[in-house]
């Protein structure tokens, strides 16, 4: 099988060149039949990489160790689910699951947007010169389909830390939102290349982009998932520099996502879109750069190579091409429509793009910032959460505000009388629930800012969806059925408005942990540790081997005050084959208000057992944030009855 | 102009109020201090279960602590002794402002940018009737498509 591997990544590899060249060549020498052909290349590319991927899938689970890949990730007491994961777990194999990515949906795009003729040539070779690149690094730097001299008799298995649900669905779908982003970024590339730079490609490109920003937001949920209950700190975001390589093309995409409504409503901000395409590319590959380069020292330390080069080539590629179409076709991109006022629901969209390429500015300088301090000053330094959490909470505040603030503003100019109707309400419950906060004792000035502020937006929101349904009421539909046309008639606004609602409880969470709290204990049997209204009393702990792990664990009876309501197990797991690296399983005990979260730190000697528990209050919030972000997501990505009609009826109106 | 300046003093004056603790898995000393085990975390959430370099700071802090030293003198300590880079938060001085101030220069560089681009475009005489959106149906354009919506509702 192997075999059969190595020749249908050559092969692709050779395709994709071939789907770079043939449509290029066919639109310049005006031979449609070599077009085609490059659409053919983008199906065959699909199929190798389909059968690239069905060769390293089997070879996994038939545990076939002469493979190098499979005997470094996978071990025969590994689960299905796990063996499965070892597709992606290493170098070669998240490489190949990228590249047959791309194919899958580069065939969908060359079969979905057939029609597009003008840019289809240019998407085609813009795909393929991606898939070019993957598959050039699995043909000639990292294949998984090397063999070994002498195949060992059981693999090195899955890095324990990857053993974790939320690291099975992780990676995936960080992928599928990287690789998303290659499709927008195409037709952003062909529109300049073939001078169509109406929003034409935006239109062709909006459910992409929406189902690609869909999976980068779950790429980071799931990772911060993973780290909640896998890694044992306590936390779920270490700004890590690959968790911020994640975050940063994932702000510039929503930005995106909102500029690109001003571009269809008004005309306006095309040069600006596409800058924001190209920057989200680029920062998905300087994702993959940042966790295979090892310029800086990161937890995903585990993904490290030599091919970070080889990604930079790539990125300052990507840059010079667009920036090259971009300057040449600056002219034609000037925008019909001008702003009118600055306080108008334009302004605010504008106001907002701007706090999230800040903020996403802000996460690149802290990033590589022990680089430039290097470079400039010699001295090393380390730029860690202290830091991100002080220069990007007042961003992330003044985005929660503009998120309120934005759809209360009317289009073009906002009157006075406007400015109060729309504000007068929400203002005041923000104002009411920060007096209310303060006078329950709230000081925490961050928090206090923030809950207030989300309160602000639901009463925003509320009020919206509200005035819209009375609308509807007056021409004689009940309220239910009036709330529920509004959002059948226009899904995109509403499921934009759901997605809100799932980022406040996102940020409610987020302000939560400021009144984290917690403590150390060192333990004999039958003592106790108390903290807020907890208690719980060590009863010792047991050891004990399983398919994969020995597994020590400690039992703690956990009392609200005084009375008993379970019983917490956190474990400490030496695996079979990787026994250097002991893993904690933390025991974590979910309610609505807050998390109780305990670590198992260490056994002693003496029967004693070292714990750490931690309070996190409502943080149970941000997975209900999460989804309802899916929730809203799902509506705004759902098709509309009127949508084809209107897209006919531009038709109508465009052509002469 | 004005919508400019007071985006950027509310960041500046929030910045100024954020605490350093600003997330609650950062809470203490233990918080301010890279692990110098080369797990890139803080030593309050370095994952390794026995971490020597962890567990040394950590008495380190709790000696100081013990004899009276407050946290800047703690962290001066620190300096001292790991370098500059044991600190997880850089040093609020010097070229290391621009980490700090860089992000704010930029969005009020733009908010800027904004507000003039906006006040240019609004004094700029528009032509008559500008005003409305262009009637860009024929009156049997529009006759087709309310036709259509009518059909569309239920």
């Amino acid at each position: 099988m192997s075999e059969v591997g190595t020749l249908a990544i050559g092969m692709a590899f050779l395709v994709s060149l071939y789907g770079v060249a043939a449509p290029l060549l066919g639109t310049g020498l005006r031979r449609p039949e070599l077009v085609r052909s490059g659409r053919n290349a983008v199906y065959a590319n699909a199929l190798l990489l389909g059968a690239a991927s069905a060769a390293l899938t089997y070879a996994l689970l038939t545990r076939d160790f002469g493979n190098a890949y499979v005997a470094s990730y996978s071990s025969r007491d590994l689960s299905f689910w796990y063996t499965l994961s070892s597709f992606w777990a290493g170098q070669a194999g998240s490489l190949l699951f990228w590249a047959v990515m791309l194919a899958g949906f580069s065939a969908l795009v060359v079969w979905r947007h057939g029609g597009l003729r003008d840019l289809q040539p240019y998407v085609i070779a813009v795909l393929m010169g991606t898939s070019a690149f993957f598959t050039m690094l699995l043909t000639f730097v990292s294949s998984p389909f090397q063999r070994l001299p002498f195949p060992p008799a059981d693999g090195s298995g899955l890095n324990p830390l990857l053993q974790n649900p939320g690291m099975f669905f992780h990676p995936p779908t960080q992928y599928l939102g990287y690789v998303g982003f290659t499709i927008p970024f195409a037709f952003a590339l062909a529109a300049l290349a073939a001078r169509r730079l109406d929003d034409e490609w935006i239109r062709a490109t909006r459910r992409w982009t929406l189902l690609s920003w869909f999976f980068l937001s779950w790429g980071l949920i799931f990772g911060m998932m993973w780290a909640y209950v896998e890694l044992g700190w306590g936390g779920y975001w270490a700004w890590d520099p690959v968790e911020n390589a994640a975050l940063m093309p994932w702000l510039t995409a929503t930005a995106f996502l909102h500029s690109v409504m001003i571009q269809e409503k008004r005309d306006m901000l095309k040069v600006w879109n596409i800058v924001l395409v190209v920057l989200t590319f680029s920062l998905s590959i300087f994702g993959t750069f940042l966790t295979r380069s090892g310029v800086l020292s990161s937890v995903h330390s585990f993904a490290l190579s030599s091919m970070g080069p080889l990604f930079f080539v790539f990125i300052l590629l990507i840059l010079g091409v667009s920036t090259i179409l971009l300057i040449t076709r600056l002219p034609a991109l000037r925008s019909a429509a001008e702003l009118d006022s600055l306080v108008s629901r334009e302004s605010s969209f504008l106001f907002n793009n701007l706090i999230l390429v800040g903020a996403a500015f802000s996460v690149f300088l802290g990033t590589v910032f022990p680089i430039i301090s290097e470079a400039v000053r010699g001295v090393k330094i380390s730029v860690g959460p202290p830091f991100f959490n002080q220069v990007n909470v007042p961003i992330g505040l003044a985005l929660l505000f503009l998120m309120g603030v934005c759809p209360l503003l009317a289009w073009r100019k906002a009157s006075i009388r406007n400015l109060t109707r729309g504000f007068l309400i929400p203002g005041a419950f923000g104002a009411l629930s920060a007096l209310i906060l303060l006078a329950v004792g709230m000081s925490h000035p961050v928090a206090l800012a923030a809950f207030a502020l989300c309160v602000f937006v639901t009463a925003a929101i509320a009020q919206d969806f509200h005035r819209a349904a009375m609308v509807r009421r007056s021409h004689g539909e009940s309220y239910g059925r009036a709330a529920v046309m509004l959002v059948a008639r226009n899904h995109r606004r509403y499921g934009g408005a759901v997605v809100h609602l799932g980022m406040i409880l996102l940020f409610a969470g987020m302000a939560g942990g400021a009144f984290a709290t917690e403590k150390e204990a060192i333990l004999q049997k039958g003592e106790t540790v108390s903290i807020n209204q907890y208690t719980l009393r060590y009863e010792g702990a047991s050891t004990y081997p399983t398919q994969s792990a020995v597994v020590t664990a400690a039992t703690l009876t956990l009392f609200n005050d005084t009375h008993r309501i379970g019983v917490m197990t956190p474990q400490r797991n030496i695996h079979k084959t990787h026994e250097e690296q002991p893993m904690t399983e933390v025991a974590i005990r979910s309610g609505l208000r807050e998390d109780l979260y305990v670590i198992l730190a260490g056994l002693g000697d003496d029967g004693t057992a070292n714990f750490r528990v931690i309070v996190n209050p409502l943080m149970m919030w941000m997975w209900i944030g999460s989804v309802v972000l899916t929730l809203g997501t799902m509506i705004a990505f759902w098709p509309e009855r009127g949508e084809a009609l209107r897209n006919r009826a531009r038709y109508v109106v465009e052509t002469p | 102009m004005r919508a400019a300046l007071l985006l950027t003093a509310v960041l500046g004056l929030l910045l100024a109020a954020v605490p350093e603790r600003a997330h609650g898995a950062d809470r203490g000393l233990a918080g301010e201090f890279m692990c110098q085990c080369g797990c890139a975390l803080t030593l309050s959430s370095c994952t390794h279960l026995s971490c020597g370099p962890r567990d040394q700071a950590l008495a380190e802090i709790a000696r100081l602590e013990g004899q009276g030293q407050d946290r800047g003198q703690i962290r001066a300590a620190f300096i001292r002794q790991y370098g500059e880079g044991v600190l997880a938060a850089p040093l609020r001085q010097g070229f290391n402002l621009l980490a700090y101030w860089g992000p704010y220069w930029v969005i009020a560089a733009g908010g800027l940018m904004i507000v003039l681009l906006a006040a240019a475009w609004s004094r700029r005489p528009r032509p008559q009737g500008d005003d409305a959106v262009e009637p860009a149906l024929t009156d049997e354009q529009r006759a087709m498509l309310e036709r259509a919506l009518r059909n569309l509702k239920d």
